[in-house]
């Protein structure tokens, strides 16, 4: 019986639940997360079959003062696993909680955090779009050779691409937000 | 006090309002969080990502300020500005329990 696993799992931007509902689900069956890298893998060991609670804040000031932001974690309770793409992960047994614990304990707090998210991870995509896309469908389709023509198609595939993203992802942050706001 | 403070901080939060109650007197988070825990009977249990946030963006809008460190702890003490807040959240949350009584 093999004694770890990797799994390839993808989360988008606004889906930080979805991924601490699935490690939480995971540790329940007895796989214990140990990491996951830039490809999207995720490593886990086989354990006792648990109930812990995953979480994951994204806080750019706690990343950039780490030792006192994980210690602040510590001291409640929860044990830091690692940073990935500006999220922290963190993790503790239910068994050890007081009734049902988050690491936010209020809407106005929770709502930060989605802030934070949007301002770190949407505004650079918001740039290139602005900075990078746009103003290139306009300059390549100025001119008349075959490679501009090229990249003019990709731009514009890129350009609707975005919006779809933007699109999508609006409407998920729409959602928690009305979650939160109920 | 201008408006963006008025705007963000009265009326505040309930784990606003003990941290700013607790950092009358200097204290690292974990501190706050076990006061808090104390005041209220294990009520209120001010989670850490929500103490973190909130400790940053007080510090930030100098309502607290940094003191020192202490075993990877920071330790803040509550300004001029945060004793205003705090003044004005008291008076409105006695008017509250006032009226709360009279009509009760």
């Amino acid at each position: 019986m093999k004694d770890t696993k990797t799994e390839f799992k993808f989360f988008t931007i606004p889906e930080w639940e979805k991924e601490q509902d699935y490690l939480r689900e995971q540790h329940k069956r007895g796989w214990k997360f140990v990491r996951v890298n830039f490809l999207c893998m995720y490593h886990f060991e086989k354990c006792e079959p648990e109930d812990v609670i995953y979480q994951l804040d994204y806080n750019q000031e706690g990343r950039v003062h780490k030792e006192e932001y994980i210690q602040m974690f510590q001291d409640c309770g929860w044990e830091y696993m690692q940073d990935y793409v500006g999220y922290s992960y963190f993790r503790k047994s239910a068994s050890e909680m007081k009734g049902e614990e988050e690491i936010f304990c209020d809407d106005s707090s929770r709502l930060d955090m989605m802030k934070r998210v949007i301002k770190g991870r949407m505004l650079p995509l918001v740039a290139i779009f602005f900075l990078v896309i746009l103003p290139n469908i306009y300059l390549q389709s100025q001119v008349e050779t075959p490679i501009n023509h090229v990249l003019t198609f990709v731009f514009v595939i890129m350009f609707f691409w975005y919006l779809i993203l933007f699109l999508w992802f609006g409407y998920q942050f729409w959602k928690y937000w009305k979650f939160i706001n109920k | 006090m201008d408006a963006h403070i008025r705007k963000v901080y009265v009326p505040m939060t309930e784990t606003g309002f003990y941290i700013l109650l607790c950092l009358r007197e200097e204290s690292h988070g974990y501190g706050i969080v076990q006061k808090v825990e104390e005041l209220t009977e294990g009520e209120i249990r001010i989670s850490p990502g929500t103490m973190y946030g909130s400790l940053s963006k007080m510090e930030k809008d100098g309502l607290i300020q940094f003191v020192r460190e202490e075993e990877k702890r920071k330790i803040y003490r509550i300004t001029d500005l945060g004793e205003q807040v705090l003044d004005l959240e008291m008076r409105r949350i006695e008017r509250l329990h006032r009226n709360m009584l009279e009509v009760r």
